[in-house]
């Protein structure tokens, strides 16, 4: 059925749609909605779950994980603030190999105090083990929300569905609800060998050696390798089944294109409009999304990045000092097999601020004016004389 | 594509506004966006809220600076220079009050206006102002029938809905049409 959804609701349609048995969650702005949808369900008796109300987000983590432990499909979400004091425990789910599926919707950490629209929050949890995509649009949400309960069930690790404050959070769109069997179908109950429970009692994660130890960070690494192609196949699955299907990177007018931008999120949903009008003009550029993050798909990404002549990284997100983390990424990843092609690094839409398409054809324009790639992110590119264009 | 911009102060349903002409729009088929410029969150605080219009998906995930439309539930709020600097020519301006205006700064819009408070009013909705606006805002644009916007209002309004409906059909009847100068 097409509902008229904001990306929030359409979160909570793909979970409720995924017949979680637990969800354990905490409200925060942007996240609430989420919560608030869940709980109405919850209070009509339409849910089909366990709606644990707890006391904060650390806590929702913990319950999470002793759910999902106990055998239970566990959905939870969360944002900024409240994925930073679940840390510990991020870590905690993934080494314990539970596939607890959360959304996390992007906003800006304090301090300033803020609630808008930046992707350095899950980035933040970067090697917490968690499998993460970002994804550009309510649709795409939803669709995201049910493949990673599949990709999850099947390689035993926790998936983030990452989501922007506002742009998807609170943007309604009109978005495809699929219908409850045909989710039933693509998603079989979640049956673990391996579960909690007390007619034959067991524990997971007592304390290791320093080889066993070794060994299950191995493991884990090596579960998230497997998962590349899982998600790769779950994709796939999904497009039979529901006849939309995205990639692991979505490419966008590549096939002669020069110059490639390369982006993550809604940029590159705006990004499709700025790469058309360009095309008009003459240009030959394309644009590359990366919609999963870890695992990070660097085979795919040297593939189709190899004609490159020069490479544009439009990115919401900064780490202080360096640059924005998907450009870091992507370089480290080219470093390896394909050398010397530029790498301009623009970090744009911080604290929610808007990114048009006239910011991303700026964007093209200074990368055109490039002969060597800048060693600092470009912050600002307001000022068009310090660029000659 | 069309892109609407409805500005006003909070308190007067300019976000539900919003959400009940998106809803119209998409009852008709049509690909709509709508959302919702967040800030001090309280009465009188200046409220932006937004919707785009097209018959295909839209892929800009992005703010409105220059609308088609501008449907100002406070003139206070802008001057007619700033309307004519964020506009895109040749929009339509919904104006709320009756004031009356003289400058060429607008000639190239469609302007009408309707004094959506003194029958929000009537119809016993204090300073809410929403559905009345909405029903001369039809009227200027045929955008979606009236019949539709009605429809709308009954399964959106929270409460009061045979007066927001009379509201809305009172401002359609009502708007007042300024001829270009």
């Amino acid at each position: 059925m097409r509902m008229f959804l904001t990306g929030n609701h359409a979160a909570a349609y793909g979970a409720k749609l995924s017949r979680p048995q637990v969800i354990a969650a905490y409200p925060i702005t942007p996240q609430s909605p989420i919560y608030e949808k869940i709980s109405e369900w919850d209070g009509q008796g339409a849910l089909g779950a366990r709606m644990m109300r707890v006391e904060s987000e650390h806590s929702a983590m913990a319950a999470s994980i002793s759910a999902s432990l106990t055998g239970a499909r566990t959905f939870t979400a969360t944002a900024s603030q409240g994925i930073a004091l679940m840390h510990e425990l991020l870590h905690f789910a993934s080494g314990m190999r539970v596939p607890i599926v959360m959304v996390n919707v992007n906003r800006s950490l304090a301090a300033p105090w803020s609630f808008w629209s930046e992707q350095t929050d899950s980035l933040s949890q970067r090697d917490t083990g968690w499998l993460k995509f970002y994804v550009a649009d309510n649709q795409e949400t939803l669709d995201t929300v049910i493949q990673a309960f599949k990709i999850s069930e099947t390689v035993f690790l926790p998936t983030m569905v990452v989501l922007e404050a506002f742009y998807i959070s609170h943007f309604m769109e009109p978005v495809e609800v699929p219908d409850q069997k045909l989710v039933d179908d693509f998603l079989p109950p979640f049956e673990p060998a391996f579960r909690l429970d007390t007619d034959n009692p067991a524990a997971f994660s007592q304390t290791v050696t320093q080889s066993q130890y070794a060994q299950f960070r191995i493991q884990r690494h090596q579960a998230m390798e497997d998962a590349l192609e899982v998600a790769g196949e779950v994709d796939m699955e999904y497009q039979k089944a529901f006849g939309r299907g995205y990639g692991l990177l979505e490419s966008y007018r590549l096939e002669d294109a020069e110059t490639v931008l390369v982006t993550a999120g809604t940029i590159g949903c705006t990004a499709r409009v700025a790469i058309d009008e360009l095309r008009e003009e003459g240009k030959k550029v394309g644009m590359l999304r990366i919609r999963l993050f870890r695992p990070f798909p660097k085979e795919q990404l040297i593939t189709s990045l190899r004609h490159a002549k020069k490479i544009a990284v439009i990115e919401r997100n900064l780490s202080p000092g360096q640059e924005g983390i998907f450009c870091e990424e992507l370089k480290s990843a080219l470093y390896s097999r394909v050398n010397g092609i530029p790498v301009c690094g623009f970090v744009l839409g911080l604290g929610g601020t808007n990114v048009s398409p006239l910011h991303i054809k700026k964007v093209f324009a200074i990368t055109e004016q490039m002969n060597e790639a800048p060693l600092k992110p470009i912050l600002n590119i307001e000022d068009e004389d310090a660029f000659g264009i | 594509m069309i892109e609407i911009k409805f500005q006003g102060r909070g308190g007067q349903g300019v976000v539900v506004a919003s959400e009940i002409l998106a809803r119209a729009c998409f009852g008709q088929g049509k690909y709509p966006q709508c959302y919702s410029l967040f800030g001090a969150e309280r009465r009188g605080a200046p409220v932006a809220a937004f919707v785009r219009v097209s018959d295909e998906k839209i892929y800009l995930k992005c703010d409105i600076d220059h609308p088609n439309h501008l449907i100002l539930f406070d003139t206070t709020l802008v001057n007619e220079k700033q309307i004519s600097q964020q506009m895109v020519p040749g929009g339509f301006l919904l104006r709320n009050g009756d004031n009356s205006y003289n400058s060429d700064a607008l000639k190239s819009h469609t302007v009408g206006s309707v004094d959506a408070l003194k029958i929000a009013r009537k119809n016993g909705l204090e300073a809410i102002v929403n559905t009345a606006i909405l029903g001369a805002y039809v009227r200027l644009t045929e955008i979606v029938s009236l019949d539709t916007l009605l429809k709308v209002i009954r399964d959106t309004v929270p409460g009061a809905i045979d007066q927001n409906v009379a509201a809305a059909q009172e401002a359609y009847e009502k708007l007042s049409l300024h001829q270009k100068m």
